[in-house]
């Protein structure tokens, strides 16, 4: 984080603007609507300065001259917005030594703070910055939030903040605070709030503050955090996540996706090496059950589908069995993801009518699969195994009878930045990812469907699938990224 | 856009598991075609002047034929416009995304896909059966059954592992030829079976009984469509593990902790139906 961002307290305090042209005096007008006193420190006026100032007159003053140390006496903050560089220089200077907050317009390298854009509902106040890097793209962005969120909004939090002292006392525990506000944001009464229905909004929250139980129910929500681009995260896993009280992750959740709870979350790693649980399966689940019955809000973060070798459903056999509340968010399956990023389609008319989905735990140093069951041609086979399974697997199916030209492919952090594919067959897939030195995680797709990859890759690691929408490619096949992103 | 904070209160469950990428694809695309099983929910939260293309896919009656689907994706993009291609589930299972891309390959048109939660995974999850189990399922197998000359066309000699769970992607028809089938190929007619209805939304019904019973049940609760089979031994997790409540919908209000004398109804269904 380049600055801190924080809100600033300058109810009747003296801020100074050095300067009196149309930038100095928009910033004069800001910092009234803050509350702040200002002076305007100038040799001339601009016309906008003197129309504020007549304006204004109780809360904004001239202060006529020149620049000098002694403006900054019992100065709580001030802005430099001369057309002088050396007079703007020398402000943020002495304001530095003094330890003023102080901002120079345009000029990022004076500046101890920055000014943020700001959307404004009422009380309700979003602040955006990029770090002085990129102004425009924080204009862009501003426009976009403006059109998400509703003038509503502003009287909703009104409204929230002049229920929050009795909500307060109603509830002991911060948690329970937040889990009534929570229900309440998402609530009919904040529909009414929006649709503009405020004495009926109001009545309503009484109502359910009434109504409310003073502790917190504890929950788990069992949660597919997907196969690793955070992008592929869905809306609900956000919410439940935002929502909680701890989270309990695994090795393979990406720190992106970790990082999207609230800060205050306790965050708990009990990350699963494969063939060394860093947690035995037992102590997360009576982990998770401890929580919940504490009364915290537990998100339980795992890569892929929480139902797909994901252990889920041995989680929730103990806390169905414990009584504990839970929720179920199903995510992207390693399958799909890796399946989408890398062009191979699961199921394909010509290809293949049905998908397996195959883990290999070894027992006695072998793979525990029945490989007389995987002969079909006409079906997709996807081994949830590294690279350590592929030789294994390959010599398994040929012994089974299948053709050593079957293609395949072993796909490396699939989804992500760092992805890579490996395709072959099965008589040479094994002397591939071993040449390849393919890592972990990755997966392994065996079928006819595995040579798609060669017509259908699309995803460029390097660019990421979340950058830009590719230009369609002209038919000249000219342009590198068009071309590289289509046929590859 | 403002499209989009309406919807997001009153409807937003429908589209909760819609992935970041997606909406995000999906507010930059100029143009939207969309099947039959994509929520009009999801379909409205594109831009208002996006032109929308409805190629919807009733089950043996395509009402756009797959060629001009790829046709007209193919069109639009070589036209300069960026189309939203949305579809039921996950676009490589069982979502004919893969033809449709052999076309835009062919035709020298930059796609991208985004992979989505497949009607399994989301069934599964909100109906409270686990795929994959340690102690009664160590693969899963997605089988769709397309009727060839009447018949479901299935090798159901393959399909005889116990630690393995079947998920058809079909509808209550195929159910009794499904059982017939796998009982046939030596399965026993007391292998636990659910057909989910409708799963994840609302609307959802799961129907649980076994190889020998689920096709009576089926029919006797008039399960429709959209419907999903799941078949084995982590079906019967169902009566132990279901906590989705349709008519509370998975987002609105939080449920109560079970107390442990097994008073309260939210609770008690939510925590151990």
């Amino acid at each position: 984080m380049e600055h801190l961002p924080i809100y600033m307290q300058l109810h009747g305090r003296e801020a100074l603007v050095v300067g009196a042209g149309p930038v100095a005096t928009r910033k004069a007008a800001l910092l009234l609507e803050a509350g702040a006193r200002v002076r305007l420190r100038a040799p001339e006026y601009s016309d906008a300065s003197e129309r504020l100032l007549r304006e204004q007159p109780e809360s904004i003053s001239r202060d006529p001259g020149v620049y000098d140390t002694e403006c900054l006496d019992r100065v709580a903050i001030v802005i430099a917005a001369t057309d002088d560089a050396a007079v703007n220089r020398q402000v943020s200077e002495d304001c530095v030594a003094r330890s003023i907050p102080v901002n120079v317009a345009d000029q990022p390298e004076l500046c101890s703070f920055i000014l943020p854009a700001i959307v404004e509902r009422g009380p309700l106040t979003i602040a955006i910055g990029s770090g002085g890097r990129a102004p425009v793209l924080v204009r862009l962005l501003r426009a976009k939030i403006e059109s998400l969120i509703p003038t509503g909004y502003g009287r909703l939090a009104d409204l929230a903040g002049r229920l929050r002292d009795r909500v307060r006392a109603r509830f002991d525990h911060v948690n329970a605070r937040r889990a009534f506000w929570e229900r309440a944001f998402a609530g009919p009464a904040t529909e009414l709030a929006l649709a503009g229905r405020m004495d009926a909004a109001e009545a309503r929250l009484e109502q359910e503050l009434a109504d409310a139980a003073t502790s917190t129910p504890g929950e788990v929500y069992l949660i597919g955090a997907g196969p690793g681009d955070p992008d592929l995260l869905t809306f609900r896993a956000l919410r439940l996540l935002q929502q909680a009280d701890v989270v309990v992750y695994d090795r393979l959740v990406s720190s992106e996706v970790v990082n999207l709870a609230r800060r205050e979350a306790e965050r708990f790693y009990v990350g699963k090496e494969r063939d060394h649980h860093c947690v035995p399966q037992e102590e997360i689940s009576a982990l998770l059950s401890r929580l919940a019955r504490e009364g915290k809000r537990v998100a339980r973060l795992k890569g892929g589908d929480p139902f797909v070798f994901g252990r889920g459903g041995e989680e929730l056999d103990v806390l169905a069995r414990h009584g504990v509340a839970y929720q179920v968010v199903p995510g992207i399956t390693a399958a799909s993801g890796c399946s989408a990023y890398a062009g191979i389609p699961l199921t394909h008319r010509d290809h293949a009518q049905s998908v397996r989905f195959i883990t290999g735990h070894t027992r006695e140093g072998r793979l525990d699969v029945d490989w007389s069951q995987l002969t079909s041609t006409r079906e997709t086979l996807v081994f949830y195994m590294g690279r350590k399974g592929v030789g294994e697997i390959c010599r398994g199916l040929k012994g089974a009878g299948r053709a050593g030209q079957t293609p395949a492919a072993i796909i490396e952090n699939g989804t992500t930045a760092r992805q890579r594919v490996v395709t072959g067959t099965l008589d040479t897939l094994a002397a591939r990812a071993e040449r390849e030195q393919v890592g972990s995680p990755s997966l392994i797709v065996i079928g006819e469907v595995a040579a798609c990859h060669a017509r259908l890759a699309w995803f460029q690691p390097d660019a990421g699938a979340t950058t830009v929408f590719p230009q369609p490619m002209p038919m000249s096949r000219a342009g590198s990224r068009a071309a590289a992103a289509s046929a590859a | 856009m403002v499209q989009v904070q309406v919807r997001e209160w009153a409807l937003r469950s429908l589209a909760d598991l819609l992935t970041f990428r997606a909406l995000r694809l999906l507010l930059q695309a100029d143009v939207v075609v969309y099947d039959r099983l994509v929520s009009s929910e999801v379909v409205n939260l594109a831009r208002r002047e996006a032109e929308r293309f409805y190629v919807g896919k009733e089950r043996d009656r395509h009402c756009v034929p797959q060629e001009e689907i790829s046709a007209l994706l193919s069109r639009l993009a070589r036209e300069g416009k960026r189309v939203a291609r949305l579809k039921g589930g996950d676009p490589f299972v069982f979502g004919r995304g893969g033809e449709e891309l052999d076309v835009l390959a062919r035709d020298g048109v930059a796609y991208q896909v985004v992979p989505g939660i497949t009607a399994a995974s989301g069934c599964a999850a909100y109906a409270g059966i686990p795929l994959t189990h340690r102690d009664h399922a160590q693969s899963v197998r997605f089988i769709t059954g397309h009727t060839r000359e009447g018949r479901l066309d299935v090798d159901w000699s393959q399909l005889t592992s116990t630690r393995e769970t079947l998920v058809f992607y079909m509808g209550r028809k195929g159910v009794g030829e499904i059982c017939r089938g796998l009982k046939g190929a030596g399965r026993a007619g007391q292998t636990p079976a659910a057909i989910i209805e409708n799963g994840t939304t609302a609307r959802q019904r799961v129907v649980s009984g076994t190889l020998d019973t689920l096709a009576a049940r089926a029919e006797r609760e008039q399960v429709g469509s959209p419907s999903l089979i799941v078949i084995g031994e982590v079906a019967a997790c169902h009566t132990l593990l279901s906590w989705f409540q349709p008519d509370a919908g998975a987002t609105t209000v939080f449920p109560q902790p079970m107390p442990m004398s097994g008073a309260g109804s939210r609770a008690a269904a939510a925590s151990a139906a």
